[in-house]
């Protein structure tokens, strides 16, 4: 039954056979139609924002108003004379690198220690994820309750330990590296998973082939597991230092919108919002955002750059 | 194998008799002919009153449906409102800040019908002259105001009495001059062993509204114009810096406690006083402490100017207009401010002058003590980026926080503040 059809879609698909519509409907090719669905959102949501965005940059666009006159480069200009531009794209900047090196330093040290420990692995696991499972909204409310200076938890464990009370949120020298002791105890259980499964996936013939060597623990994992997953820990931390550069929610949530202690922990993409949104700018705004994305394009070269020298060596 | 329990077909037919039932459950209620779309920012104890304001509407008027929805105060709802004002799909309602008028007015709002309001009993000499000042733009009502929420003092009777700050009558001694606060938040510190006074020094509201009282007190004015620069009493300013210097010394007040901490404070009579706005009332209340409320004292000059701000009930501008559903916009406005007496109870002075004077009102203790408050409140000075939660509010309290804190000097402050000023008058306004 099966064998005259066969042979009617040989003829069909044959090029001597070929219909003119069936020809017709091979030109789309059906990769497409899958496809399509995803292409229309990533314009309708990125592509077209994006397009939109540097058009806004270049026209004084507000919320409030219709209608926007072409500006030029004022926008750019006076970016570069605003001073708070620069402040909140250095404590992005600081809170990027204060919170990238432990984030992936104590991940890693806390997969070494789970995956070297013997039993109730499945306990650690679930400690050192569950938080990353939280709510921006309620880690930032636990935490802004930890962090209270005369009645929080913290300050009062200080207190038994006869030390001083520390301004976790209303000291402008301190405030922003309680965002990043927040967001280490956050988001860690993120990395140190992604560790975990690097850890588990090293060849066991590999180890044993080192404990026959006579290498001990310490040397193992010097010589054998941090090379072997070095990728996952490029790839952390390329996640971890774009998550960290979008540092955003937390901080707002935590000092309820108003950038912290003199304004210490406002990040560039608040000044953003503020400046869009709360300001109604939003030519000025997009401009703002225009360059940050340049720094994070440099960044993502220069990682590429990097990677790609790496593998060629 | 035998047969399922629940075939199914049975279940099915079960699933569409059930589904058959609720649906005419839902068509035996009345189905209201217009629906209503209120947005508000109301949370806590506001909130719920604010609800019970709707639902007693919904009760009285079966025909008009209300969607009631509530947003984050502050910048997300001013945001959101403003983004769906300029798209033109607004709701019909909004609730407002008096002083964040200014950005919405010009564009945004439509100006209240003063018939419309007359033939539902509403008039506009029947609220406080300073209010209504302040809800006109363009020589028309935008704004119908429902309160006005002055700084107000609260104080803890228990201690305050230990602490000898009481009159025969168990009310607080007038505490008139910079001095007489100062000690009395001392002496109310040695009977609480902690601080005399909650104060959220680090928070956003709370600085601003002390300075912008003070800043008032010693005889400070503040214009401005477009273009800059700013016309503001640097005297003035300096004086109110540095008495909130000298209030926030760790003794009187804690130069580092936020809000909900400064209430908590206060609420666990950990100190004797709370400077805040009145909808801090239920906080207090619901805490069961021995507690009374009274207006912020003059500490410099003799009237006692405080900072202010009101509520008011907006209509925003929408592409398209259901006269009906404008109707029950009307309705729904007058009918809250006809009932706004159960609003008071959240400590707001009531705008309408006869649930002002109604005798329920003036019954409730101690929301109605500081009523007369009114005369001699202060709004914040009218720009697009001032008001309740603006980009000013914001920008001065990290000012007042370095000072509170004693990180700035009052005189670098006060420079610091106004340079500000100066910088956001240059920009080109965005309305």
């Amino acid at each position: 039954m099966s064998a005259p059809s066969e042979v009617r879609r040989t003829e069909q698909t044959g090029p001597a056979g070929a219909a003119e519509p069936a020809s017709r409907r091979r030109r789309v090719p059906p990769g497409v139609w899958f496809v399509l669905p995803f292409m229309l959102s990533y314009v309708a949501f990125v592509i077209w924002p994006l397009t939109r965005g540097l058009w806004m940059s270049f026209h004084d666009t507000s919320l409030v108003r219709s209608g926007s006159e072409f500006v030029g480069l004022d926008n750019y200009t006076r970016l570069f004379a605003d001073p708070l531009v620069w402040s909140s794209l250095w404590t992005t900047l600081v809170f990027t690198i204060g919170s990238t090196i432990p984030l992936v330093l104590i991940a890693l040290v806390m997969a070494l220690l789970v995956h070297a420990g013997g039993r109730g692995q499945w306990f650690w696991r679930l400690a050192f994820f569950a938080p990353y499972l939280m709510p921006v909204a309620t880690v930032a409310l636990i935490w802004n309750w930890l962090f209270q200076n005369d009645v929080g938890l913290l300050n009062g464990l200080l207190g038994v330990l006869g030390m001083q009370p520390v301004g976790w949120t209303s000291d402008p020298s301190v405030a922003l590296w309680s965002v990043v002791l927040l967001t280490v105890w956050w988001t860690v259980g993120f990395n140190f998973l992604l560790y975990l499964a690097a850890l588990q996936a090293i060849p066991p013939d590999v180890l044993e082939a080192a404990a026959t060597d006579g290498a001990g623990r310490w040397r193992t994992t010097r010589s054998i597991v941090l090379p072997l997953i070095a990728p996952t820990t490029g790839l952390v931390l390329v996640l971890q230092l774009l998550a960290s550069l979008k540092l955003f929610d937390q901080a707002y949530i935590l000092f309820s919108g108003d950038g912290g202690p003199e304004g210490s922990v406002t990040p560039v993409l608040q000044y953003v919002y503020d400046t869009g949104f709360v300001g109604y700018r939003l030519g000025y705004a997009s401009a703002i955002s225009y360059v940050f994305f340049l720094l994070i394009l440099v960044i993502a070269l220069a990682h590429a750059w990097l990677a790609g020298r790496r593998r060629s060596a | 194998m035998s047969g399922p329990a629940l075939s199914r077909r049975g279940f099915l037919g079960a699933a569409g008799f059930t589904a058959g039932v609720l649906l005419t459950g839902c068509a035996t209620a009345p189905s209201p002919d217009v629906t209503v779309a209120y947005w508000n920012f109301f949370g806590g104890g506001d909130g719920e009153r604010m609800v019970g304001l709707v639902d007693r509407f919904r009760a009285d008027n079966p025909r008009i449906g209300v969607s009631a929805t509530t947003l984050e105060w502050g910048s997300p709802y001013y945001t959101k409102l403003a983004m769906a004002c300029a798209g033109g799909r607004a709701p019909d309602l909004a609730t407002l800040h008096t002083s964040r008028l200014v950005t919405f007015g010009r564009d945004l709002l439509e100006p209240w019908d003063l018939a419309e309001l007359e033939a539902r009993g509403v008039r506009l000499d029947d609220f406080p002259p300073a209010v209504t000042e302040r809800l006109a733009v363009d020589g028309e009502l935008v704004g119908l105001p429902l309160d006005t929420h002055p700084m107000v003092l609260y104080y803890n009777t228990d201690v305050c009495d230990r602490a000898g700050l009481l009159d025969a009558s168990g009310e607080l001694r007038p505490l008139h001059g910079p001095d007489t606060l100062l000690d009395a938040g001392r002496r109310a510190a040695e009977v609480t062993g902690a601080t005399g006074i909650a104060f959220a020094a680090t928070g956003t509201n709370e600085p601003w509204m002390l300075f912008w009282s003070l800043y008032n007190q010693a005889g400070g004015r503040m214009d401005l114009p477009d273009g800059g620069p700013a016309r503001v009493d640097r005297d003035a300013m300096v004086t109110a810096m540095g008495y909130l210097q000298a209030f926030c010394d760790g003794t009187i007040a804690s130069p580092t406690l936020d809000s909900d901490a400064a209430v908590a404070t206060f609420a666990s009579a950990q100190s004797g006083f709370l400077v805040t706005g009145p909808w801090e009332y239920t906080s207090a209340e619901t805490a069961g402490i021995p507690f009374s409320m009274t207006r912020f004292p003059a500490v410099f000059g003799d009237r006692a100017i405080v900072r202010a701000d009101s509520h008011c009930f907006v209509v925003p501008r929408q592409d398209s207009v259901d006269p009906t559903v404008r109707a029950a916009a009307y309705d729904l406005a007058v009918s809250m401010l006809d009932d706004s007496v159960s609003w008071a109870e959240g400590g707001h002075v009531p705008a309408l002058a006869a649930v002002a004077e109604s005798p329920e009102y003036l019954a409730m203790q101690p929301q109605s003590r500081y009523r007369d408050v009114v005369d001699d409140v202060e709004f914040d000075p009218v720009a697009y980026y001032s008001g309740s939660g603006s980009t000013m509010m914001n920008r001065a309290a990290q000012t007042l926080q370095a000072v509170a804190g004693g990180g700035l000097t009052p005189e670098r402050g006060a420079d610091d503040l106004t340079a500000w000023l100066d910088t956001q008058l240059r920009l080109e306004s965005p309305l």
